[in-house]
């Protein structure tokens, strides 16, 4: 779960290890990263809400 | 030594051009308001952020051009992914743009704070010209390009504000926060001062809204940056701020004409007096489409003299004027003109050019029609 959630951080940044890579398409599955990519998707969503937010008022 | 020396030049270069960018009419003005100097500040520092940028990015593939040529032996590096790097490269235009974006943010919230204001105007765009309210006093004009037509044909030479100059400018007082409520008529235009930091959409069925605290008396200019039709570039914004006291007089002697001008309603007015109104009217309000000869641009505008619809039918003519014609570029001009503009402006193109009808139309009677 947490090298899911590392995996999509490194995704987001868009920069990740060839040897990470390798790992995530041999042992990782596709459902997992796609529902934690959603999921975290939404968070950056939240997030940005909340600062502009802050920001504002 | 020599390398010391082209640094120490472009120091100097750099320096100057500083300086000499804030004088200049190539770099934006710096204003006569808190936001409009906060707005140019800003520029500079991005400004300057991408020279640096430019300069260390170019600078370095020049030199590895240059230090790393294939002449000289150079070995091409094969290697195929470099995590550090790539962070680096990731991570500082990031923290680049993140440290651009709050001093810019901050700016921005100043300036769509429009509460608390001291003096509301209803600024409507108008193909093609603008139209100033000030709400809660009673006082609203028109604002007409005043460079004369043998300027714009080149027949006479071109004055020092050529196309930058109206009739009636929007008069503020400086110290004070003025909010600007914004909207038009027709299209899209957009009320722009440069030294007042606005450009502000001014769009059909929204009001927009801005405002101003201009902190030096003066005239300032600007135009319309909404590309609006065929006279977009003939709308021009002038506004002058004065001094408050100056600001109760000229409003106070508004005020006063616009109540003689409605005492004027109700007398009877002489043919005479009409066409010279008329005329008036004609030439800052519809000689930009017809033309002030009359003779119209066919076919988008018809010509009115000699319009055998227009003599024959003088309660079609009428109707026009006020109520515009949909689905053409004739407005409406029941609320930019006033009774007694209408029955002279009526009285002028029934009569003039050639147009002897003869009629009189009288104000009484136009705002007894408008008032129906």
């Amino acid at each position: 779960m947490w090298k899911t959630i590392k995996s999509v951080l490194a995704a987001f940044f868009g920069v990740q290890r060839e040897s990470r890579r390798q790992e995530d398409f041999t042992t990782g599955k596709a459902s997992s990263f796609i529902v934690v990519g959603i999921l975290m998707g939404v968070l950056f969503v939240v997030i940005l809400i909340v600062i502009a937010t802050l920001a504002a008022g | 030594m020599r390398m010391r020396h082209v640094w120490m030049t472009a120091g100097t270069l750099f320096a100057g051009l500083g300086g000499h960018l804030q004088a200049s009419d190539w770099n934006m003005p710096v204003g006569v308001t808190d936001v409009s100097r906060e707005v140019y500040s800003l520029h500079m520092t991005i400004f300057w952020i991408c020279v640096i940028i430019g300069v260390v990015v170019f600078g370095a593939m020049f030199y590895s051009l240059f230090r790393y040529r294939h002449s000289q032996g150079a070995k091409a590096a094969k290697f195929h992914e470099h995590t550090t790097v790539e962070v680096i490269w990731t991570a500082l235009p990031l923290l680049i743009l993140v440290g651009m974006a709050v001093p810019a943010t901050a700016t921005l919230k100043k300036m769509y704070d429009a509460s608390d204001a001291d003096l509301d105007v209803m600024v409507t765009g108008q193909q093609w010209r603008w139209h100033y309210s000030y709400l809660g006093e009673d006082v609203d004009f028109t604002s007409n390009l005043a460079t004369p037509r043998e300027q714009i044909s080149g027949e006479s030479e071109k004055g020092e504000n050529y196309l930058l100059e109206v009739d009636e400018p929007l008069v503020l007082p400086v110290g004070k926060k003025v909010r600007l409520l914004l909207t038009a008529d027709d299209v899209i235009h957009s009320w722009w001062v440069p030294e007042l930091a606005v450009k502000q959409d001014a769009v059909p069925g929204f009001v927009n809204e801005n405002w101003v605290r201009i902190n030096e008396p003066g005239i300032y200019r600007g135009q319309c940056a909404e590309l609006c039709g065929k006279d977009h570039g003939f709308m021009p914004v002038v506004v002058e701020a004065v001094e408050q006291e100056q600001f109760d007089t000229w409003l106070a002697e508004r005020k006063a004409a616009a109540a003689q001008e409605a005492q004027g309603v109700d007398r009877e007015w002489t043919m005479d007096e009409l066409m010279e109104r008329g005329e008036q009217v004609y030439g800052s309000i519809c000689a930009s489409c017809h033309q002030a000869d009359g003779s119209g641009l066919p076919p988008a505008f018809p010509a009115l003299a000699g319009n055998q619809a227009l003599l024959d039918e003088p309660e079609r003519h009428l109707d026009t004027v006020v109520n515009g014609v949909s689905g053409t570029a004739m407005p409406a001009f029941r609320t930019t003109l006033n009774p007694v503009e209408i029955a002279a402006v009526i009285t002028y193109e029934r009569n003039a050019w050639g147009n002897e009808t003869g009629e009189v139309t009288q104000p009484a009677d136009i705002a007894d029609m408008l008032s129906e």
